[in-house]
């Protein structure tokens, strides 16, 4: 399992992007460029002249009346005075004229500016994003001339996985890896030391769960009468999900990893506690009959367990509900740990026969600062504010993801 | 022999027919994107001028510049006409925006059509 397979494919830039088209594209980008910047020459000039014509305008009513050289026809000019100095007519445009004072055709102006201003920041934005272009097309140019050569490799990350699940996952991961394949592979090594990372504090948590699972027993009383609706649902869904389990696995397991390519950190977290909880899952629903009536008299457990049960086998139906609550993955996901973590209490001995064959040993905990600021938030909630050790890690993950 | 070199002729011929059409068509595409243009400017302009207009008082002159001749308007009356013309140029806009999708749709059948011909000229001189 812990082997990653590595595909790979070597691709000559020059196929890629051969160069007389590299080219063309650049003379085609620096032509647009070359437009947009006439246009910006354009616009820096209209608000030139409004700027100055704010000015003549402010200046006129100075005085009463002032003695110019008034232009007659195309060559000449004679003396005359320019007289009703206050008065503009202004041109609103469309061929509407309107009669203003001075103090209200610049007001008019500088409104004019303005707007010229927007278009001239709208145009600078267009100009930059040509330039990213050009740029970008002028190193791939010298790469392709430097007979560069584009290399992707595809890496299965498997270090973490279960052997029981390696086929279908090792299938969709290619796929999967393709769509992503530089990224895949350093996410693959993300997720791998989170998971590792998670184990830690998981095992930490178990430690300091037991003293803080006590304290929050009265508060998930209010949630009994839930659990025993649920518990009736959980348990026909138990028996469906004896037959679709296998089914459920793989396409849980295969969701999980896509999501894993695609999204770093919390899904790959998801993932493996998705996983853990379906291996989880078979062995566990007896347990959970057994104890149902136990949770429901112990309060605090009861709620859990049917919700974490129920996450199992139904996840979507259950996600929404549960991930109401929780805004965040991460805190959704502090609140699954809690939830297993309760759960897992009563029906630990069970389930540690499957821990050998996860990754995950049970606990799941990512930050245990976090997890335990998010105990005294979590009351309302359905996971308490104890240390969750995922008894079920994969109904928590599964509802995280969901 | 003759009966496949004048098929082929024929083809051609369809071929060289359809590429006038498309040629015909992107004419009208750029004829249509510099309406568009213009009337995107002009809309723009009237709303600007109702904006201004709103702000005027009421007892404000208001001028309208009809050829060589500056008419005195009323300021209501500026408005409403304003207002008309901007109603107008959008709905100018709105048909040049469906008939540009009308031609894009001809060009595209075109293109197709034309695909398809080359093809079977293709296979007809390999026949041959």
């Amino acid at each position: 399992m812990g082997k990653p397979e590595v595909k790979g494919t070597v691709t000559s830039l020059s196929s890629v992007f051969p160069p007389e088209e590299m080219q063309k594209a650049a003379k085609m980008v620096e032509g647009k460029l070359s437009e947009k910047q006439n246009e910006m020459n354009q616009l820096k000039e209209f608000i030139a002249d409004n700027t100055s014509l704010i000015n003549l305008v402010q200046k006129l009513p100075d005085e009463l009346h002032h003695d110019i050289m008034v232009p007659f026809g195309k060559a000449a000019f004679f003396p005359g005075r320019l007289i009703h100095t206050n008065e503009f007519l202004v041109l609103l445009g469309e061929s509407y004229y309107a009669d203003r004072t001075a103090k209200q055709t610049v007001e008019i102006l500088k409104r004019r500016g303005k707007s010229l201003m927007s278009k001239v920041d709208a145009l600078k934005a267009e100009m930059q994003d040509l330039k990213a272009e050009a740029s970008f097309f002028d190193s791939t140019a010298s790469e392709v001339a430097d007979d560069l050569v584009e290399i992707r490799e595809y890496e299965e990350d498997n270090s973490t996985e279960r052997v029981s699940q390696s086929g279908p996952v090792e299938l969709e991961s290619p796929s999967v890896a393709e769509a992503d394949n530089k990224v895949s592979a350093s996410e693959d090594d993300e997720y791998a030391r989170l998971m590792s990372r998670l184990e830690e504090l998981e095992k930490e948590e178990l430690a300091a769960e037991d003293e803080d699972a006590n304290a929050n027993a009265t508060e998930t009383e209010t949630d009994s009468d839930e659990d025993e609706l649920t518990e009736a649902a959980f348990h026909r869904k138990k028996v469906e999900g004896y037959s679709s389990l296998d089914h459920n696995q793989r396409y849980l397991v295969s969701q999980p990893r896509k999501q894993l390519q695609q999204s770093k950190g919390k899904d790959p977290m998801n993932e493996e506690m998705s996983t853990t909880y379906n291996h989880q899952d078979l062995t566990n629903q007896l347990a959970c009959t057994g104890l149902t009536a136990e949770p429901v008299t112990k309060g605090n457990y009861g709620g859990e367990i049917s919700r974490g049960r129920i996450v199992h086998q139904d996840t979507k139906m259950l996600n929404p509900p549960v991930n109401a609550s929780v805004p965040s993955e991460k805190t959704s996901l502090k609140q699954i740990i809690h939830d297993s973590s309760r759960n897992e209490k009563p029906v630990q001995t069970p389930k540690s026969e499957f821990d050998s064959s996860k990754a995950f040993t049970g606990s799941i905990i990512e930050h245990t600062e976090n997890l335990e600021k998010k105990l005294p938030e979590q009351k309302t909630t359905s996971s308490q504010s104890s240390d969750s050790k995922p008894s079920k890690p994969v109904s928590r993950f599964k509802m995280q993801r969901k | 022999m003759s009966s496949s070199s004048t098929a082929l002729r024929e083809l051609q011929r369809d071929l060289e027919n359809k590429a006038n059409d498309l040629s015909k068509l992107q004419k009208d595409i750029a004829k249509n994107h510099q309406v568009r243009k213009k009337y995107t400017i002009q809309l723009g302009e009237n709303e600007l001028v109702l904006k201004e207009l709103d702000l005027l008082n009421e007892d404000a002159n208001v001028y309208k510049l009809i050829g060589p001749v500056l008419v005195k308007q009323d300021l209501a009356e500026a408005n409403a006409n304003v207002r008309k013309r901007i109603e107008y140029i959008s709905a100018e806009l709105k048909r040049l925006d469906s008939s540009l999708q009308d031609l894009e749709e001809k060009q595209h059948s075109k293109r197709e059509a034309i695909l398809k011909v080359q093809q079977r000229i293709q296979a007809g001189k390999a026949k041959a």
